[in-house]
């Protein structure tokens, strides 16, 4: 029955024919694990063919969609991780396959007649894998691909005479939008493929047509079929590779950075670690001075392709082919050595790890983010827009750093050379209240870096009038009490009772009846042992939250406010004017920032420094 | 039957552990085939893997505000209310919006609502106030004021849905619903 059926299908296709084509391919002294590397490259791209084609089910090219569906994917959708993961890591290994394949194919001298046509058809196939690789990269738009495929369409553009038309050509405009997604995804998952499938099978075909290019020893050994050992052969090493990929997509899995971002400067901009000899090659100051762009970046990589082109005919001279495996072996090497130089130097530069580092941290977050509140119509950066989190840092690093510090950097973990005022990376938390009633000169000592031309034309100190002032002054007085052993529950509830009057949600929970000591020791000044030299609100006026009647109120005196103090509102009016009569008054130095920020900005800001943003459940402490 | 005839066969030597290579060489090769494939299969499942919402901002229990009772003629004559709620459509949440209508009544102080989506194939069912008739443009199933099929292409009348009332304020448990089946099912 089933054979009759295979008589009648056979009869209309002609199929067993081609079974046997397929399977019974002589292949001379048998089976061998040399042969396996075409048929992996064929299966790798296979695979990128069938998870591609999934991808292609869930991905949106659009700015406002491409990030946001390939986070969909990656962190929402089952199984997104292990078919993007798949297609990620499947896409490197290409690159391997290739190299090898392409090795293997000079040594052997398999490119020699007949084999011309089929060595040429190879290269054409590689650098259409070269093109898939490259207009793959740009679709998850995120800050990784965007500035990295920038770069590479900027190449294109010095391109000789077609440079600038090919650039808008490729990019659908004159910059990046839409319409660059729209044309990178139709070559990345129509025009490239469709041409890969094409120019493999003819490369299959003729490879078919001559056989396989067998070691002399081979030559007299007997034949054996294709079918089942150098099947199994081919499988297995297949298999290989395929369990390597799974491997790398369950230890690492495929990134997602931060979302493409053109206002955001991206200070790691790295190209795929299989470009990285052509990114190396281009920073080198004598590519620049000898070969100019279009020489290091066209001509040379040119050059090299056309020395390829010909080593079929090169091949055909008796030096030939020594010269073919020398330049192949010297380019393989030159590569590898620029590439371990490009992945050196980064190990070793720390403000490109920050970056990093920075770029790895905004990609968390707009995923955290994305998960918690899902997206808004304007996309997944208007929400980044409005993170204290993402933008407080940046904030501090722009209008505070200047003068101030963030324990110890410039709130984005980048040096900063010498501060003039204090360090805020505690501001308003119970150590910092302590070390400024304790240590008031040490919290407040950069300020004597500070220094101010006079009208006379002599050089003041900015800090003195602080370092020198009533505080200053209180803190070295009291300072032997505070710190008694004897006082330390003192001590406590005075802090306490400060960070409970700033209402900030981010130093919760408050032990209220330590805090209702504090106010004894605030307004008076009575410790456990001794009293202080005066009480705070001697000097401070203060409004206690909860209370018709004010504690205290000393206005104008060029002493801060203690009413709500580093709370949210506290902080706001001040950034806002810090000369104002509730602050420094007359003795500020600090500008007021009204004027150079905006007032989100400086909402932003105060939520960052007061810790008033999402964290995840499991991130919270 | 006339066959295609086969190239001869190269001569080779006797088989020995072939049956052995060949049913490694297939189960081998499946397995290289099939991974990838399995992995996207179950990817393209997710629809089915995960249920998500389509929308936030009802309460616990499902229900959403509508109208205010006081919007609702006394006489049992339908209207159709929009409800609003945030709109979560895969990786976007879309803040208030128009989510859905249903039609209200009161009758004697009972507010009773429907669905406005057909039950025969999700078409817009409108009312029409001169026949008190909900009719449905697309292939004309026709229903009374109670829901009630009135002709034989609906497969049931139309869908009520849950409502219950707060300080005059009309709360509606917005689902939907299999459509072209004699059951209401939700989905």
């Amino acid at each position: 029955m089933i054979r009759a059926l295979g008589d009648w299908l056979d009869s209309r296709t002609g199929y067993r024919h081609l079974l046997y084509e397929a399977l019974y391919e002589p292949i001379p002294g048998g089976a061998s694990w040399h042969y396996v590397w075409g048929s992996t490259l064929t299966f790798v791209f296979a695979v990128q063919v069938i998870t591609g084609l999934f991808l292609w089910t869930a991905y949106s090219p659009s700015t406002l969609t491409a990030w946001e569906s390939v986070y969909y994917i990656q962190h929402e959708m089952s199984f997104g991780w292990l078919v993007r993961g798949i297609h990620h890591f499947a896409a490197q290994a290409m690159m391997i396959l290739l190299a090898l394949h392409f090795m293997q194919v000079v040594i052997w001298g398999a490119y020699r007649a007949p084999r011309e046509i089929n060595f040429w058809l190879g290269l054409i196939l590689m650098q259409i894998v070269l093109g898939l690789a490259l207009t793959g990269y740009l679709l998850p738009w995120d800050q990784k691909g965007y500035y990295a495929t920038q770069v590479a369409t900027n190449i294109a553009s010095v391109t000789p005479v077609v440079g600038p038309a090919l650039q808008q050509l490729a990019q659908g405009g004159t910059s990046y939008g839409h319409q660059t997604l729209t044309r990178f995804f139709a070559l990345h998952a129509g025009v490239l493929p469709a041409l890969l499938v094409a120019f493999l099978g003819l490369h299959v075909y003729v490879f078919r047509r001559h056989g396989i290019t067998v070691f002399k020893k081979y030559r007299d050994q007997p034949i054996a079929p294709f079918w089942p050992d150098q099947v199994l052969k081919d499988a297995v090493a297949c298999l290989v590779v395929f369990a390597t990929i799974l491997f790398f997509v369950r230890w690492k899995g495929a990134e997602l950075a931060g979302p493409a971002d053109p206002s955001e400067a991206f200070s790691s901009p790295r190209p795929e670690w299989y470009f990285l000899f052509l990114f190396r090659f281009l920073k080198y100051e004598w590519v620049e001075h000898n070969l100019g762009l279009a020489g290091g970046a066209i001509y040379v990589p040119g050059a090299i392709m056309a020395v390829i082109a010909l080593m079929p005919i090169v091949g055909r001279w008796k030096l030939g082919h020594g010269f073919n495996v020398a330049f192949t072996l010297a380019l393989f090497g030159g590569a590898g050595y620029l590439t371990w130089v490009a992945l050196d130097e980064d190990r070793r530069d720390p403000e490109l790890q920050i970056a990093m580092a920075e770029a790895h941290a905004d990609g968390q977050r707009a995923i955290e983010l994305a998960h918690e509140f899902g997206i808004p119509a304007t996309g997944v950066l208007s929400l980044l827009k409005e993170d204290p989190k993402t933008q407080g840092p940046r904030l501090f690093a722009r209008h505070c750093k200047a003068c101030h510090t963030y324990n110890g950097h410039d709130g984005t973990h980048r040096p900063v050379t010498t501060a003039t005022a204090a360090d805020l990376g505690q501001f308003g938390s119970r150590e910092w209240v302590q070390k400024v009633l304790v240590d008031y000169h040490e919290v407040f000592a950069p300020l004597m870096n500070g220094k101010e031309q006079q009208p006379d034309g002599t050089v003041a100190i900015i800090g003195e009038r602080f370092l020198a002032g009533d505080m200053a002054t209180w803190s070295k007085d009291n300072r032997a009490a505070l710190t008694d052993p004897a006082n330390a529950e003192s001590l406590k509830a005075l802090v306490e009772f400060v960070v409970q009057q700033s209402g900030r949600k981010d130093l919760e929970p408050i032990d209220e009846s330590l805090a209702k000591a504090g106010l004894d020791v605030f307004q008076l000044g009575t410790l456990k042992t001794g009293t202080l030299s005066s009480g705070c609100t001697d000097c401070h006026t203060m409004h206690v939250a909860g209370q018709e009647s004010p504690l205290s109120e000393n206005p104008g005196s060029g002493v801060p406010t203690l009413t709500g103090y580093a709370g949210k509102e506290w902080l706001l009016r001040f950034i806002a004017n810090p000369g104002h009569d509730d602050f420094y008054g007359a003795n500020n130095k600090m500008p007021a920032f009204a004027e150079t920020m905006t007032e989100r900005e400086r909402q932003l800001l105060v939520d960052w420094m007061t810790g008033d943003y999402y964290q995840p459940a499991e991130s919270k402490h | 039957m006339k066959t295609v005839p086969l190239d001869p066969a190269p001569a080779l030597p006797p088989p020995r552990r072939s049956f052995l290579y060949q049913l490694a060489a297939g189960v081998v090769s499946g397995v290289v085939a099939l991974g990838p494939l399995a992995a996207g299969l179950a990817f393209f499942a997710d629809p089915l893997l995960r249920r998500r919402p389509t929308m936030k901002g009802a309460s616990v229990d499902g229900y959403l505000p509508v109208a205010k009772i006081a919007e609702l003629p006394a006489d049992g004559t339908p209207l159709r209310f929009v409800l609003f709620a945030d709109k979560v459509d895969a990786w976007n949440v879309f803040r208030q919006q128009p989510i859905g209508t249903v039609y209200l009544r009161q009758i004697a102080g009972q507010v009773i609502a429907f669905s406005d989506v057909c039950p025969h194939l999700g078409c817009k069912v409108d009312y029409k106030s001169g026949a008190k008739s909900f009719f449905c443009p697309c292939h004309a199933s026709t229903f009374d004021l109670d829901g009630q099929q009135t002709n034989p292409i609906p497969p049931r009348g139309m869908d009520t849905l849950q409502v219950r009332e707060e300080s005059g304020v009309v709360w509606v448990k917005y689902e939907n619903f299999q459509r072209g089946i004699k059951e209401k099912v939700a989905i």
